[in-house]
């Protein structure tokens, strides 16, 4: 059978969290490590099998389903267990369960000591193998099976840390959020259901390609798949959850919160790019979406204090710039950010961990600062990586993005034309906000913190040098997948499942490129100058104010959702559950204390009153019958 | 058929039970009031062991015994109770047993 390297890559990670599971405390929490780590591993080397094969193959034959068994049978709707191996699918397996085996590896290190390391490791593993069945499901329902479970993953992974307060409400607030996504998700699914009788992916876009289904039938099922992958990419406006998300570890905001489930919703809508193409207003409301996203994030950050949550809004920043490519229909370039995304954006969370770790754990920057001195090896990974995401050649980040905004000029009409400024404009601002952390951090004199915790320190173990090394050189290199106009075998790779719907040519690329570059470099500059002055970078008090309030969204949704539903819920306690259920039920109770009551005066406890009882009752009984005879 | 006929065991049935019940209803002592039980279940007995002869038919007379062997086994716990009454130096009569009043 030619896929079971993607059943295997699938199965793995779930093996290994069973394993630890069940294995309990008769392995120490190292070897739980390893059987996270390995398993993961196992799934890559699973991941790599399957795109051998795959290039083996010729073009037209790479999309390959594969049925485990039938699942459910109800009335006309057959839905199998089955996976769906394609250049898009292996793609992001390859990502998931690299990345991911560099991430569980470095949580080694990471969590050695914390409480409770061997559930942290089966959770991980959970959550690799939720991801995957993601990527790799074979029609909507599995998709949707992987979606769920990757928000339980997630939930239970923020949410680690369970006697801090903090962070239960962070994984409820995650939680919630993206319940609202797979609800809506759910709905577009009930509604092609109702309409097509069908899950599989194949006859869902056929009929959306053909138009069997009504535009306003498509718009609909646009619309929730839409909802599902805003929730889940924290995209405006259901994007509140990410920052708080950053109360999990820190390996976990690398995985999770950065490298692969946030970028679900690129997936999705990459995977669906059929049933948003006839929906065309739909897609460019993800477009749209994208780009408030990446301005309100990239302004953000601008202001926050803590490092965890500026690489968090810069995450959500990014992956806006993932939902412009994927508006526009320029789905290869959206999946090549995905990946160079994953690279960079993993590799910043890791040093980050590697500097909060050296730091026993304290995350706020105005105690950083002077690293560099102690931490170079840190300090160089972080800087590539810093300049991988403001898009410095010949970084990964350079490529990937700047393709993106060439694909939204090459779009055109006023729609192109606002994503592209706007897109130039989040690149002076990821310039400002990254170059401002890389500083604080690592430049200037070290701080009285710095120097306590920095004697006689080493970087860190080897299981988290060896892992920020080989994201350093992903990140480095990782651009070679797809340079523009001379080579670009990753965007004709996802061609051959989601057909791009712009190309922008050489030109308008380097051109792109360049603008993007320069801006770039001057929001650096302002950022470099700025923090040498030892000023902050949004000074204006109301503005401040405005941004260290995240926009108020918070705000908004605690007074118009959460506010009213708990007036609500207060008004029916006080005025239905106190009178109506309480006091009824008292009263019910009351009553049947008093019948019974009067009843147990006829038990007399005299045997012979009972025998006089019984006596005449039967006289009555056989007067009774010669009567009526 | 020899002997006299149903009737005069039924009528004789009759006067047993209302012996025994009138025994239950009347009598105080524990002691008397199990005796008259087992009156009235021979009342019983004698029926079925008439109505058994009337028809030809044994099965009156198997279920006859069977009541007996119930009615001996009632005996024993019923006896067995009241020695323990006995023994607690407790009143024998049924009218102060009446611990049992709702």
């Amino acid at each position: 059978m030619s896929l079971a390297g993607a059943w295997v890559c699938l199965l793995a990670p779930l093996a290994g969290a069973l394993l630890i599971t069940l294995a309990g405390t008769r392995i120490t929490r190292r070897q739980a490590g390893w059987v996270a780590t390995l398993s993961v591993f196992v799934a890559f080397a699973g991941a790599v099998d399957t795109l051998v094969r795959m290039l083996n193959r010729g073009a037209d034959e790479r999309e390959q389903l594969s049925t485990a068994y039938s699942w459910l049978r109800i009335g006309g709707l057959d839905v199998d267990v089955e996976i769906l191996v394609d250049p898009l699918a292996v793609t992001m397996m390859l990502v998931v369960s690299g990345v991911g085996g560099l991430i569980v590896w470095y949580s080694m290190g990471y969590m050695a000591g914390a409480d409770e390391e061997r559930r942290f490791f089966a959770y991980m593993s959970l959550f690799v193998f939720s991801m995957l069945l993601l990527v790799e499901a074979g029609n909507l329902l599995i998709l949707l099976v992987g979606w769920g479970l990757v928000g339980l993953a997630s939930y239970l992974l923020i949410g680690f840390d369970h006697h801090r307060a903090a962070a239960i409400a962070a994984a409820k607030k995650a939680f919630v959020m993206n319940a609202i996504g797979d609800a809506t998700m759910a709905l577009a699914l009930f509604l092609l259901i109702s309409r097509l009788g069908t899950l599989d992916f194949a006859p869902v876009f056929e009929a959306a390609e053909s138009g069997a289904l009504s535009d306003t039938v498509v718009t609909l099922a646009a619309l929730g798949l839409l909802g599902g992958a805003v929730a889940k990419s924290a995209q405006a406006p259901l994007h509140t959850w990410l920052p708080d998300a950053m109360e999990g570890p820190t390996p976990v905001s690398a995985l999770i919160h950065a490298a692969t489930m946030v970028t679900a919703g690129v997936y999705l809508i990459a995977r669906t790019a059929p049933v948003f193409e006839a929906a065309p207003e739909v897609q460019h409301l993800a477009a749209a979406l994208g780009l408030v996203t990446l301005l309100l994030a990239g302004a953000v950050a601008l202001v926050q204090q803590d490092i965890k949550r500026v690489i968090a809004y810069s995450t959500m920043s990014q992956i806006g710039y993932m939902f412009v490519g994927v508006g526009v229909g320029a789905y290869g370039f959206a999946m090549f950010h995905l990946v160079t995304h994953a690279f960079f954006k993993a590799l910043l969370f890791l040093t980050a961990g590697l500097v909060i770790h050296h730091l026993a754990g304290e995350q706020d920057i105005r105690q950083m600062g002077g690293l560099r001195r102690f931490m170079p090896r840190t300090d160089l990974a972080f800087l590539i990586g810093t300049l991988a995401l403001i898009g410095l050649p010949p970084l990964a980040g350079f490529w990937s993005k700047d393709a993106i905004l060439a694909s939204a000029y090459a779009n055109g009409g006023a729609l192109g034309w606002a994503l592209y400024v706007g897109g130039l404009f989040g690149a002076l601002l990821t310039g400002l906000y990254s170059f401002r952390l890389y500083h604080r951090v690592f430049r200037g004199e070290p701080s009285q913190l710095v120097l306590e915790h920095s004697e006689g320190h080493g970087e860190g173990p080897l299981s988290m040098l060896i892992p920020v090394g080989a994201l350093t050189l992903l990140t480095a290199f990782g651009g070679v997948l797809g340079i523009a106009g001379v080579w670009e075998p990753l965007e004709e790779w996802i061609a051959e499942t989601s057909e791009p719907l712009v190309h922008a040519s050489a030109g308008e690329d380097y051109g792109t490129s360049l603008i993007a570059v320069l801006v770039g470099l001057g929001g650096m500059f302002v950022a470099w100058r700025v923090v040498r002055m030892r000023r902050e970078l949004v000074s204006e008090p109301r503005l401040l104010s405005t941004l260290e309030h995240k926009l108020w969204f918070d705000e908004l949704y605690d007074m118009v959702v959460s506010r009213p539903v708990q007036a609500f819920a207060g008004l029916l306690h006080d005025r239905i559950e106190g009178p109506l259920v309480h006091r009824s039920l008292d009263e019910v109770a009351r009553g049947s204390l008093e019948a019974g009551g009067s009843l147990a005066r006829a038990q007399t406890g005299l045997l012979r009153t009972y025998v006089l009882v019984i006596a005449a009752s039967v006289v009555v009984l056989a007067v009774v019958f010669l009567v009526v005879r | 058929m020899l002997g006299p006929g149903v009737t005069w065991y039924l009528v004789v049935a009759a006067i047993l039970f209302a012996t025994g019940t009138l025994g239950v209803l009347m009598r105080r002592s524990p002691l008397i009031v199990l005796l008259s039980l087992e009156i009235m279940l021979n009342a019983g007995n004698l029926v079925l062991v008439g109505f058994s002869r009337l028809h030809g038919d044994l099965d009156g007379q198997v279920f006859a015994l069977a009541v007996m062997a119930v009615a001996a086994s009632e005996v024993v716990v019923g006896l067995g109770l009241i020695v323990a009454v006995a023994r607690r130096r407790l009143a024998l009569d049924v009218d102060a047993m009446k611990e049992l009043r709702g």
